[in-house]
């Protein structure tokens, strides 16, 4: 059957006809991809949540210490999240109305805000009212667009900020709730197993140190709690003796020093290992003052004179300025210099040579140098020296052997005086010991004479009496 | 051939070491150029400075980009740094550039087109990279269409093989910056001109289909149509997509549709590489219009709506990576170059999969490789001299010249 050619009209109008089903199965098309394209926006926040928990409990697994995690999790939130800045806030112990920040994705983490009832959870967007303490956020990170989540419990917040909304960065809601919240609520968990996995190496550590020290107590000590022991129990029976055997009274004598002598020693190890001891279980608390270097040094060096003069070492002071003073506890840094400068003359040969100065440092830092030409320190040693009960290799050479804790006490009592100890040493040649005290620490004042020493009364005088014998040359 | 080209990508919000981490992996001792492309949350004169330290005898090129692509990985966060370089004259692009752009788009590119023929014989590859985002507020494009209708202009019938992209800082248009002749510039473009020894092979990526039938733009201000059909072009739109564009300050970009001219014949049946597509920058509830990315439509030209299609988009990586590995197989391949239309990563467009990622795998190339999503994407089209198009992924093999 032939078709009847149509004519101009119809076929206008069917070709409108068709014109209109395009447009309609057009728009229905283009509907349709646009709710296919939200729906897979929308999915990417729930993407995003899981996203996050797996990378961010892979952190767990990482040898990293606890300080860093705000950081990589804040890296993590906003790679996943696509925001433009991210910080983590605590409360500020000190201050229970005040949130610092404590990790930023970019720039410093010296911010704070006062807030004393943070917000659980908070957002802004375009047309929607947020609550006051946007205001003090949005300030906070300089964005306008945020997202806040604030963990009461752990004191701990998350916010998230970003410039503009637009398709990538769609307006924030309420349902970006999960996103914020999760991410914090993981930071806080990876946070507490860090900090007890680094509680728990802190405390097996603590445990092996103790043990070493225990066993090197044994091995290296033995000889320094025997030999006096010995010569008490000997001469003891020495003067015990009846009859034929008795000593004469001058053996009497001599027996008696003897045992004293002994019996000092063993006072001053045991004194050493209580005093150790003490400073290795509970923080020292120093009591500060400000007193002149010069007579600092000078009084230990008093102190010292005798064995200096029975070991014939010619020990050298520069001239330190009398006003020059610094922030000290008397007590406990001469206990420091008495072991650092006993032990230069410890291990000094008879004759040797002892340097020892002090200079102020920028910003009111100061340095305190000991330098001796003695036995040295070999080179595997000198990382040792500092453990408490070791005693460095002296070679060929017959000298005094000590408890091994002269350093590593005046090493901590210098580090609770925020200091540090530096030792250098060339085997067979001497060792040069400084002491570094942080800026601020040390001052030159005008210059008052004896009556500006800053030294207690009752500490520096009976000691200068005792030790008239000046031991500096 | 002795030249070497080598690629390099990183991502971290510390420069220096995203910087230290691409030196080490290009392993190049003193290249003679590198090419960067850094995500715009790097601060554009650090990126200059750091550059400068770690390749300081190199002439540096480049500028931010919303994302950079790569074998090694691939992101939109900002914090991405890729690097291609060069070593030897005979793979080393010769660089010529203008910063005259915020005067005058044409002229520029007039100027820039000129300065290259002047530098090049017939055949070279030319690749050309300027800033994208004119102004901030009110948000203004240098319009690509201007700057490669100057720049056929300059070139005065010399053939090139121009491919290119538009610089910006991220997905959402913020801005755009160029590295050129040590220091970071706005309103600049520059066009790398290969040696003679280099040809290449490029292929373009789509992804939209027509949702309507032809409408006429019945008026039209530069990139701003504000008739279809004789009616407000943006009332015509949404009555189509049945929502309304444009209510939101944050959501003025829509990538929901586009508007495609067909080239050729009209009524031949549908190829996806006869169509150019102009996405809508915003919608101007005001005047009732629709301000595109480009203003190379005129009154009278019949377009379709057409619909953003991401499974399209992924089927047309397949087809054309396939067509392009078709193209250069035997071939001595130098370098595959990605330009990528920001629109078309998944965060954007709500693909599933990546389109980026797809093209990499697709591709798997043996040679080095390096991308960056892009404001706009030029490239040689129909056959004829290359355009700025919208909304397409462009991928280019360079090759050695047989």
């Amino acid at each position: 059957m032939e078709e009847t050619p149509r004519s101009p009209a119809q076929l206008e109008r069917e070709l409108a006809f068709y014109r209109s089903e395009v447009d309609q199965l057009g728009a229905r098309m283009l509907r349709l991809q646009e709710e296919q394209s939200r729906a897979a926006r929308e999915a990417r926040r729930s993407k995003i949540v899981a996203r996050l928990v797996r990378d961010a409990y892979q952190i767990v697994h990482q040898d990293i210490d606890a300080s860093q995690i705000g950081g990589l999790i804040l890296t993590l939130v906003a790679d996943t999240a696509f925001c433009d800045h991210a910080m983590f806030l605590r409360k500020d112990e000190a201050f229970p109305d005040r949130l610092i920040v404590e990790h930023a994705h970019v720039g410093e983490t010296d911010a704070m805000v006062e807030l004393s009832m943070p917000p659980e959870f908070l957002f802004t967007a375009t047309g929607y009212e947020a609550e006051p303490a946007a205001d003090i956020f949005t300030c906070l990170i300089g964005l306008p667009f945020i997202l806040w989540a604030y963990d009461a419990e752990s004191g701990r917040g998350l916010l998230l900020g970003k410039q503009i909304e637009s398709n990538i960065h769609r307006p924030y809601d309420a349902r970006d709730r999960e996103i914020v919240e999760v991410t914090l609520t993981v930071y806080i968990d990876v946070l507490l197993r860090k900090n007890a996995e680094a509680e728990l190496r802190f405390a097996k550590k603590a445990a092996e140190d103790a043990s070493n020290a225990r066993s090197r107590f044994l091995a290296n000590l033995s000889h320094e709690l025997r030999s006096p022991l010995n010569t008490i129990i000997g001469f003891s029976s020495f003067l015990l003796d009846r009859g034929a055997r008795a000593p004469t009274p001058d053996q009497r004598e001599e027996f008696t020093r003897q045992i004293q002598s002994a019996g000092r020693s063993l006072l001053s190890l045991a004194n050493d290992i209580l005093d150790f001891s003490s400073l290795g279980h509970a923080r020292l608390q120093l009591r500060r003052d400000w007193v002149p270097v010069n007579q600092l040094l000078t009084g230990v060096l008093r102190a010292l004179a005798a064995d200096i003069s029975a070991r014939d070492i010619q020990v050298k002071m520069q001239v330190i300025a009398p006003e020059l003073q610094a922030n000290i506890d008397y007590d406990r840094f001469r206990q420091i210099l008495a072991n650092l400068i006993g032990n230069a003359v410890k291990f000094t040969r008879c004759g040797g040579r002892i340097d020892i100065g002090a200079d102020l440092l920028a910003e009111g830092g100061l340095e305190i140098l000991i330098r001796d030409n003695g036995i040295g320190i070999r080179r595997e040693d000198l990382s040792r020296v500092l453990e408490p009960f070791v005693q460095a290799e002296q070679g060929p050479e017959t000298l005094p052997r000590g408890a091994g804790l002269g350093l590593p006490i005046a090493k901590q009592l210098l580090e609770a005086h925020d200091g540090m100890l530096r030792i250098e040493s060339t085997y067979g040649e001497g060792t040069t010991v400084t002491l570094d005290l942080p800026r601020g620490n040390a001052r030159l004042t005008r210059s008052e004479g004896p009556s500006g020493i800053a030294i207690p009364p009752n500490k520096a005088t009976p000691e200068a009496q005792r030790h008239s014998r000046a031991g500096t040359s | 051939m002795n030249g070497q080209i080598r690629t390099a990508y990183a991502r971290n919000p510390d420069l220096e070491a995203a910087v230290q981490a691409c030196h080490l992996q290009l392993g190049m001792a003193v290249p003679d150029l590198v090419i960067t492309f850094a995500g715009g949350k790097h601060v554009g004169q650090a990126v200059l400075s750091t550059l400068r330290s770690a390749f300081p005898a190199a002439k540096l090129v480049g500028g931010s980009a919303a994302g950079v692509i790569s074998t090694h990985g691939f992101g939109y966060t900002g914090f991405e740094i890729g690097l291609i370089a060069f070593q030897g004259s005979d793979v080393t692009p010769d660089i010529v550039s203008t910063h005259a752009l915020l005067d005058s788009e044409a002229a520029a590119g007039r100027a820039l087109g000129a300065a290259v023929r002047a530098h090049s014989a017939d055949g070279a590859v030319v690749f050309v990279m300027f800033d994208s985002v004119a102004s901030v507020a009110p948000l203004r494009l240098h319009p690509g269409s201007q700057i490669m209708a100057g720049f056929h202009e300059g070139l005065a019938g010399r053939k090139l093989h121009v491919i290119g992209g538009g610089l910006l800082t991220d997905i959402n248009l913020s801005d755009g910056w160029v590295i050129d002749a040590n220091e970071i510039c706005k309103h600049a473009a520059t066009a790398l001109i290969f040696p003679s020894g280099i040809r290449a092979e490029t292929v373009i990526f789509h992804g939209c289909r027509p949702a309507s039938s032809f409408l006429e733009i019945t008026a039209i201000e530069g990139a701003e149509v504000l008739e279809l059909n004789g009616e407000p072009a943006l009332a015509v739109v949404e009555k189509m997509l049945g929502l309304t564009l444009g209510t939101t300050s944050g959501q003025q970009l829509s990538l929901v549709a586009t508007l495609g001219q067909k080239q050729g014949d009209p009524f031949a049946p549908y190829d996806e590489n006869n169509y150019v597509n102009r996405l809508i920058l915003h919608a101007n509830p005001d005047r009732g219009s629709l301000t595109l990315f480009e203003p190379d439509f005129e009154t009278g030209a019949r377009v379709q709506i057409m619909s953003r299609d991401n499974i399209l988009m992924l089927e047309s990586v397949e087809k054309g990576v396939a067509e392009l590995q078709g193209r250069s197989a035997g071939a001595s391949n130098l370098l595959g170059l990605y330009i990528d239309c920001a629109g078309r990563a998944s965060v954007m467009s709500g693909a599933e999969t990546e389109e980026a990622a797809l093209v990499v795998e697709c591709l798997a190339p043996e040679f080095p490789f390096m991308g960056f999503y892009s404001g706009v994407e030029i490239a040689p089209f129909a056959g004829s001299h290359s355009r700025p198009l919208d909304w397409t992924g462009v991928l280019t093999i360079l090759q050695h010249a047989p």
